[in-house]
């Protein structure tokens, strides 16, 4: 990870280091999102900055049995919401379901072929049960 | 509306592992609707051909040469239409639109072969159309219809049933289609009790790997068949020879790349958009409509769709679906020709497959057993990755 992308500041908002625990928000207008994209989708302004993911909220689960070669079957995924921003990622406890508050967490190799690891999804402590 | 007339369809059966060639099977289609309409093929101006996987499996790189060459039409404008699993139906938008500026007639084939490699590999390059982000995680296109249809059902207060009966129904239709791939029945239970693929979608939730063609003659309301040899099946007494389709209107959007992207996640804007403005060009809106050609590459898709495209309300879809009204004698038949779930989804192919349906149950083609009644206007949407791009086209009789 570049020092770039572990604080608050300018970043190249394509770099694909940004590490998956941060979202982009517009310098321009304040529009928030997580997909790393070249320009604003309200505004068009090119200058943003990234941000900590904190506590989101599951809004959709599901568990994948049939996975590619490199993945883990079954593959759990929630959709998230997270302030500003939603996203897809792996889930790491196996009781997590809609409505559960998660966090990133722990560190992982999402896809065998992925050299770094990653967090997963990860119950918020005590919010699991 | 356009100035583009379909003036000839054809396919080739959709199954799971066909004999021939990619260009092949291209070609079979090509000859059967250049048979099926007035033209000659010296009247063909341009070839645009629908393929999305042939590179990426390793068979063939420069299909609509190749084409052009087996069809012995060298000298035509040709091209290579990719667009995912919405490719077919942009293949057709290109002809339409070459026709609309030039004034002559295009041939449309899109066809795809999908045995060719093993399934991980089809898969695989299937895969790689997702956000980068997205495939890090592992995602395939299963998994958000998974997301997708847990969502959809838990909002909603659907049963499983609501899913197996989008199945089941298209299963039926394609019972009497001989291009169908899957020519039998399922049942609730038999949906309902297949593998889990993503949760809750089971196996009869998802489309098919197809290997077929299907191909279009698209023509300017301006030009008039050639006097050769080869022109046109006037041997079909059924049929005046004027009783040719027009393409109402064609037009596609885009959505966000990542599924996550979109503010609910069961919105498909580019579902959405691409319906608006094409009922716009057409001047037509969802009540006109006859017959659909939904594009089921999962159960939920159809329900989904059905809303975005304003056929039914929010969260109504499905107890529509259970009702019957869908079903080939209901209010709104949709994938009379069994869908991509039982007709088969070769990529390529499947955007064209719809409106070669759509065309026979305009034309009255069918035999009674599978004809939507008097159907004036029909609808197609074609989408790609979990709502990429979605391309829609209204033809009216």
């Amino acid at each position: 990870m570049s020092d770039a992308t572990s604080t608050d500041g300018a970043v190249d908002r394509f770099d694909e280091s940004v590490a998956v625990d941060r979202a982009f928000r517009c310098t321009d207008c304040g529009r928030r999102w997580y997909y790393q994209r070249r320009r604003c989708p309200d505004c068009s302004g090119t200058d943003a900055t990234t941000y900590a993911l904190e506590t989101g909220v599951l809004v959709a689960v599901t568990s994948v049995e049939t996975t590619p070669p490199d993945v883990r079957s079954p593959n759990r995924l929630g959709l998230a919401r997270f302030d500003g921003v939603q996203l897809i990622a792996q889930l790491a406890d196996e009781v997590l379901s809609v409505g559960d508050a998660v966090e990133f967490a722990g560190a992982y190799r999402l896809r065998d072929e992925q050299e770094r690891s990653r967090p997963r999804l990860s119950a918020v402590d005590g919010d699991s049960e | 509306m356009t100035d583009a007339l379909i003036a000839g369809v054809g396919m080739t059966r959709f199954e799971s592992e066909s004999t021939r060639s990619v260009v092949g099977l291209a070609a079979l289609a090509a000859e059967r609707a250049v048979a099926d309409s007035p033209h000659a093929w010296d009247d063909i101006a341009s070839l645009h051909v629908g393929n999305a996987l042939a590179e990426a499996l390793g068979t063939r790189a420069g299909i609509a040469n190749a084409l052009a060459a087996a069809l012995g039409i060298e000298g035509v404008a040709a091209d290579r239409v990719e667009n995912t699993s919405a490719t077919g139906a942009s293949a057709c938008h290109r002809g339409v639109d070459a026709v609309e500026r030039g004034a002559g007639v295009a041939l449309v084939v899109g066809v795809e072969k999908m045995s060719v490699a093993e399934t991980s590999t089809v898969t695989g390059a299937i895969g790689r159309l997702v956000h980068d982000r997205e495939y890090e995680q592992g995602l395939t296109l299963p998994s958000f219809g998974g997301l997708a249809a847990g969502a959809y059902l838990d909002r909603h207060d659907a049963p499983r049933e609501a899913l197996a009966a989008v199945a089941r129904k298209n299963h039926r239709n394609a019972v009497d289609n001989e291009f169908a791939q899957f020519r039998r029945e399922v049942t609730l239970d038999e949906a309902l009790d297949s593998p889990v693929v993503a949760d809750p979608l089971r196996l009869y939730d998802c489309c098919p790997m197809t290997d077929g063609a299907a191909a279009l003659v698209v023509a300017h309301e301006d030009a008039a068949p050639s006097a050769g040899d080869d022109a046109g099946s006037s041997d079909d007494a059924d049929r005046s020879p004027p009783d040719l389709v027009r393409v109402a209107s064609t037009a596609g959007a885009t959505g966000t790349h990542a599924v996550a992207d979109r503010p609910d996640p069961l919105d498909l804007e580019s579902v959405r958009t691409a319906g608006e403005r094409a009922f716009d060009g057409a001047g037509l809106g969802p009540d006109d409509v006859d017959v659909a050609c939904i594009h089921d590459a999962f159960t939920v898709l159809e329900l989904l769709e059905l809303e975005e495209l304003g056929f039914y309300d929010s969260g109504t879809a499905w107890e529509a679906t259970l009702d019957g009204e869908t079903a080939l004698d209901g209010a709104l038949p949709v994938n009379p020709g069994g869908g991509l779930k039982a007709r088969g989804h070769p990529l390529g192919a499947t955007g064209v497959s719809q409106i070669v349906e759509l065309v026979w149950q305009l034309r009255g083609d069918l035999p009674p057993e599978r004809r939507v009644p008097d159907a004036e206007t029909g609808f197609a949407i074609n989408v790609a990755g979990f709502g990429n791009n979605s391309v829609c086209t209204v033809l009216t009789a």
